[in-house]
């Protein structure tokens, strides 16, 4: 019997909420320090190039100009994780981003004007921008810091494979071979990138004023590119305006706006315009992936085999590490008894791909949904019967070692058919009689971690709770508040176990010299992580107060009840304040301090060499049906419904988990639909958002979403992560909606309205 | 952003600021939607912006239906356009322009005049003036006003008939009150469904008599040359007509006259053949949908 809950599961407003419309929170474009100076960064006016020359010698002499630096003046390593990215870039560039030289002015405009007057000479080269020209033999060597053990001009590979695939083709009624092509898109993150770093020479401390997502990798890698101590990095987080991933990774801005404080001796703020936000912040990485698929007679699946070929760009960011993710959809998502998966990220002088909302995972759900239509397609079956068919189970240990304690696959695709009335719209769509609109729904599952992900050394979090003489509560967590509300679900937390009301708790997240580690916000871990992390804190800390109050209220400590503030004994219903007993911990003899802390780690395992283990706590599951109407004389696609059925574990906050549905449904729209980041021989050609369209708010349809409760023990009050989900099937979904309402195949995206008419007019 | 900036209250200061600019590089500022833009790129160069925001003359400011026309002010913005009920009734095509110009936020802000002013070929109430084939009133700084047609006003892409010393008073539509039946839209087509700059766009205001008959008809295509197009031909071709009795072939023979004057380019919001597809299948929706 689950213990009825007084706070979670019931609709939470944010914590800071009221400060985020009120428009008092402070973000990184609001930090002012005294005497801080503005920097700009010189990029490459062309994305492949030899450097003759530099002069700054006028920019400096700009009045109102401090300092210029370029690739000379520094001493630093080279960044990203494969070691191939140096901070400033020396005697050549190769990507439009390339950051050459940087200036730090008393104005911004200053330090814009600084920027036109430095002079370079190039000696342009042709550049290489399709992966597959990179991979041809004779084509030079893209990358010079590259290792290149994997082969020339390929960043990083990864080979996975279980079952026996020649087995499982025998045993194939019809096989799928397709080829999918995903663009590159980017965050749009509110605020633009932003940092301000502030270096004190007398003391060789650096504090730095960052929205990243992960600060104390962040600390880590900045304290190796800059040659420091760790140590003697501060991370502070203001409020961040967007986070989806793009802040995971370290940028060359971030060690740059530090070598300009460093040099100057003053504070210096860095801040993208949109327009360089557009060109000179991470992607998700466009790729080619080759599926082909198999399933038997009675429409089980039988093997993948899957090849991609990724855009790394000219350097390596997680963009490349994505097929870590991409890998369990192909290995784990529904019935798969053989797969084989090979993936590379090749070098191009193109902008480089980051990580992303989903991590790879839309462009793998993708792939492998429309390859699962167009296989039902073949064997004349249902497309939500071949779904069902497939569909993972509780209890399951896939081919490649992820075991799914709970699982709510079959029970959500159940919940959207029904609920989207499938079976009866099926028949209308039939007999509809060909008209200028067409309608149809679409189908598409996924599976992603929801329980961390094991992938650095550990993938915990700390927490510290400090409970006050006056019964507030402090909570001191590792992870990040980037807008997720994790902030609040904590809160929640505390409020559930202590029986302290909301208004009496604050949580600290935002300061590596205070907070506790957490390997960062990512994999739709907080809520899990953080959440058992606190819960564990919590639990250490009613170790000290309940048998206090026990004694006090002469019972036994099984008999209290933590309520309003107070602790009452459950049979005599007396009751003492919490605050009471903390006093009298804290100035009894010997004195007892209402402080505790706890490192939660998940029980999951590090995979091995061949990607085999169970990588996450617990894993989520979500099935998306969306309907649509494609108007055949414009080519415009009409989501008109989202069905969304989503194991979430358990709700902790209904309000935050409706916000993570419809925001992830939005952005997975806009990458099936308007969304590209077009770049032409190098060149970012719609770096605004006039030409780069996001879905608006007279695009958004109704979102129908039904939380299905597995209630996972390994995950607080049974919940899982559920950040990344709801967007990784919906372009899957929409583009099969699209391909059934027209019998077209729709194998690329986006769905452009040129791209659907273009479908149509191409149809046999 | 580095400018001057002059607030004439009145047009005779405001002649006077145009006059005294002559010869020197100045921007006219009304609802700064487009302008800001240009702004921000602003950087040494002397540049003066006349703000006609302060500017408090009826003649510019207002929208007078007047017996045989209605004047509408270079300085109403696109929302009072999209209340004003005699418009409504009216002109119905130039509300639904107006309705579908950028967002809520920018339709308080721009002005009519800013719209053809600015000579997009793809400006939305620019697109339904022509196709009302509405006339420009200008104003030159020292002289007598001059008024010529919409569809003459604009001479390419960012480029009109304005002279260095004139601005532009107000829009007027020529009208008569007599009862009649009218069928108009303005078919925006873009990637999404708001905030859209228009990669084909058709108005029109087409009139009928209690028989069916139609009596007029005014048909502008955006976005498909280097200026909006008062598509004469297609027009002509309805006059005369029933509406209700096209088939399927006549509505082809319209669609394929509207096309006529589309000269479409690609660029990176839509290829040239997209243009001129949707522009036909959407010219063939216009007699479909009455």
């Amino acid at each position: 019997m689950k213990k009825s809950l007084k706070v979670i599961g019931k609709p939470t407003p944010k914590l800071d909420g009221h400060l985020r419309v009120s428009g008092k929170a402070v973000y990184g474009h609001d930090i002012s320090l005294p005497n801080m100076l503005y920097g700009a960064i010189l990029r490459a006016q062309y994305p492949c190039a030899k450097i003759k020359a530099i002069d700054v010698s006028k920019a400096a002499k700009l009045p109102g100009v401090v300092c210029v630096i370029t690739a000379d003046d520094v001493d630093v390593a080279h960044m990203s994780h494969k070691r191939d990215h140096p901070v400033l870039k020396k005697g050549e560039v190769n990507c439009i981003r390339d950051e050459i030289a940087a200036v730090a002015a008393s104005t911004k405009e200053i330090a814009r004007k600084a920027l036109r007057l430095i002079e370079v000479e190039y000696e342009v080269r042709e550049g290489i921008f399709d992966p597959a020209d990179a991979l041809q033999e004779d084509a030079p060597g893209i990358n010079k810091y590259a290792r290149g053990d994997e082969g020339k001009n390929i960043a990083q590979t990864f080979h996975y494979e279980h079952g026996d695939i020649e087995e499982q083709k025998a045993k194939s009624t019809c096989i799928v071979k397709r080829r999918y092509v995903l663009p590159r898109v980017t965050h749009c993150c509110l605020e633009t990138s932003v940092v301000t770093a502030d270096y004190s020479q007398s003391d060789g401390r650096l504090t730095l004023y960052s929205s990243t997502q992960v600060p104390f990798l962040y600390q880590r890698d900045m304290a190796r590119v800059l040659k420091m101590d760790p140590s003697n990095i501060r991370v502070v987080q203001p409020v961040i305006g967007g986070g989806f991933g793009s802040k995971l990774d370290m940028y060359p801005f971030e060690p740059i706006c530090a070598l300009l404080s460093m040099t100057c001796g003053q504070p210096v703020q860095i801040a993208f315009s949109r327009e360089e936000e557009f060109v000179a912040s991470p992607t998700r990485q466009a790729m080619v992936i080759d599926l082909t698929t198999g399933a038997d007679a009675e429409g089980r699946f039988t093997f993948r085999e899957v090849e991609i070929t990724k855009d790394n760009g000219a350097y390596t960011s997680w963009g490349a590490t994505t097929s870590f993710v991409m890998m369990q959809t192909f290995s784990s998502l529904y019935h798969a008894p053989a797969c084989v998966f090979d993936a590379r990220a090749v070098y191009t002088n193109n902008p480089y791909a980051g990580s992303f909302r989903g991590y790879g995972n839309p462009q793998s759900t993708f792939a492998l949904e429309r390859n699962i239509d167009l296989m039902a397609e073949e064997l004349a079956m249902d497309r939500a019967a071949i779904r069902l068919v497939n569909a993972n189970y509780k209890g399951e240990k896939t081919g490649q070692g992820l075991e799914y304690a709970t699982c709510g696959h079959k029970d959500a695709l159940d919940t959207v058919i029904a609920k989207s009335d499938y079976t009866r719209k099926k028949r209308e769509y039939k007999d509809a009689p060909s008209a200028r609109y067409k309608r149809a729904m679409g189908f598409a599952s996924m599976l992603h971690v929801a329980g961390g992900a094991k992938i650095y050394r550990s993938d915990g979090c700390g927490t510290t709770v400090k409970l006050d003489n006056f019964g507030h509560l402090i909570i001191i967590t590792g992870s990040s508040e980037i807008g997720q509300g994790s902030e609040t679900v904590l809160a929640m937390m505390a409020c559930e176990e202590l029986g302290i009301d909301m208004s009496k708790i604050k949580v600290i997240n935002t300061d590596t010299d205070i907070k506790p580690w957490d390997v960062g916000v990512h994999a739709s871990r907080t809520s899990f992580v953080a959440g058992n992390s606190l819960l564990g804190a919590i639990g250490r800390l009613k170790d000290k107060i309940s048998p206090w109050a026990a004694r006090y209220l002469k019972t036994d400590i099984e008999d209290l009840d933590y309520d309003n503030g107070e602790i009452g004994c459950k049979t005599s219903g007396r009751s003492v304040k919490i605050d009471k007993v903390v006093r009298e911990l804290h100035f009894q003899d010997p004195n007892v301090l209402c402080m505790e802390s706890y490192y939660y780690e998940p029980a999951s395992d590090f995979q091995d060499a061949g990607y085999k283990g169970n990588v996450s706590g617990a894993y989520a599951f979500a099935s998306q049906a969306i309907e649509v109407e494609v108007d055949t004389y414009t080519g415009q696609v009409k989501v008109l419904d989202v069905y969304v059925g989503q194991d979430v574990g358990r709700v902790l906050n209904p309000l935050g988990l409706m916000g993570q549905i419809e925001g992830g449904v939005v952005m997975g729209m806009g990458y099936a639909l308007t969304e590209e980041l077009v770049v032409a021989k190098g060149q970012v050609v719609n770096p605004t958002f006039h030409n780069y369209k996001i879905p608006s708010a007279c695009d958004i349809p109704e979102i129908h979403f039904y939380p299905i409760e597995t209630h996972d023990q390994a995950g607080p009050y049974g919940a899982k992560g559920v950040g990344e989900a709801p967007l990784i099937p919906t372009p899957a979904a929409i583009a099969n909606a699209v391909s059934n309402a027209l019998g077209v195949e729709i194998n690329a995206l986006p769905m452009t309205p040129e791209n659907v008419l273009k479908a149509i007019k191409d149809r046999p | 952003m580095n400018f001057d900036l002059v607030s004439p209250t009145t047009t005779e200061d405001l002649l006077r600021a145009i006059d005294e600019h002559r010869g020197r590089r100045f921007r006219f500022g009304a609802g700064y939607t487009d302008l800001l833009l240009d702004l921000e790129e602003q950087q040494d160069n002397e540049l003066t912006v006349i703000n006609l925001a302060r500017l408090n003359d009826p003649s510019f400011t207002s929208i007078v239906h007047d017996g045989g026309e209605m004047r509408i002010g270079a300085l109403v913005t696109a929302s009072r356009i999209i209340a004003d009920r005699k418009l409504q009734s009216r002109y119905p095509v130039l509300c639904q322009a107006a309705g579908q110009h950028g967002s809520r936020q920018i339709r308080h802000t721009a002005t009519v005049g800013g719209n053809l002013c600015t000579a997009s070929p793809a400006g939305d109430m620019a697109c339904a003036l022509v196709a009302l084939r509405a006339r420009c009133d200008i104003l030159p700084a020292r002289g007598d006003a001059r008024s010529l047609a919409v569809s003459d006003f604009f001479l390419g892409v960012r480029e009109t008939d304005l002279k260095e010393d004139e601005v532009l008073r107000r829009v007027i539509i020529p009208t008569d009150d007599g009862e009649v039946k009218t069928h108009s839209d303005f078919i925006k087509i873009g990637k999404r469904r708001s905030m859209e700059c228009a990669v084909v766009s058709i108005a029109y205001h087409i009139e009928s008599d209690g028989d069916d008959t139609m009596t007029r008809a005014g048909i502008a295509i955006g976005s498909v040359a280097p200026t909006i197009k008062y598509a004469r031909s297609a027009c002509e071709y309805l006059v005369g007509k029933r509406l209700s009795s096209l088939g399927p072939s006549e509505r082809d023979e319209f669609a394929a006259k509207v096309v006529e004057y589309a000269s479409p380019i690609s660029d990176i919001r839509a290829s040239a053949w997209y243009r001129e597809d949707v522009l036909f299948n959407m010219s063939k929706s216009i007699l479909e949908n009455h």
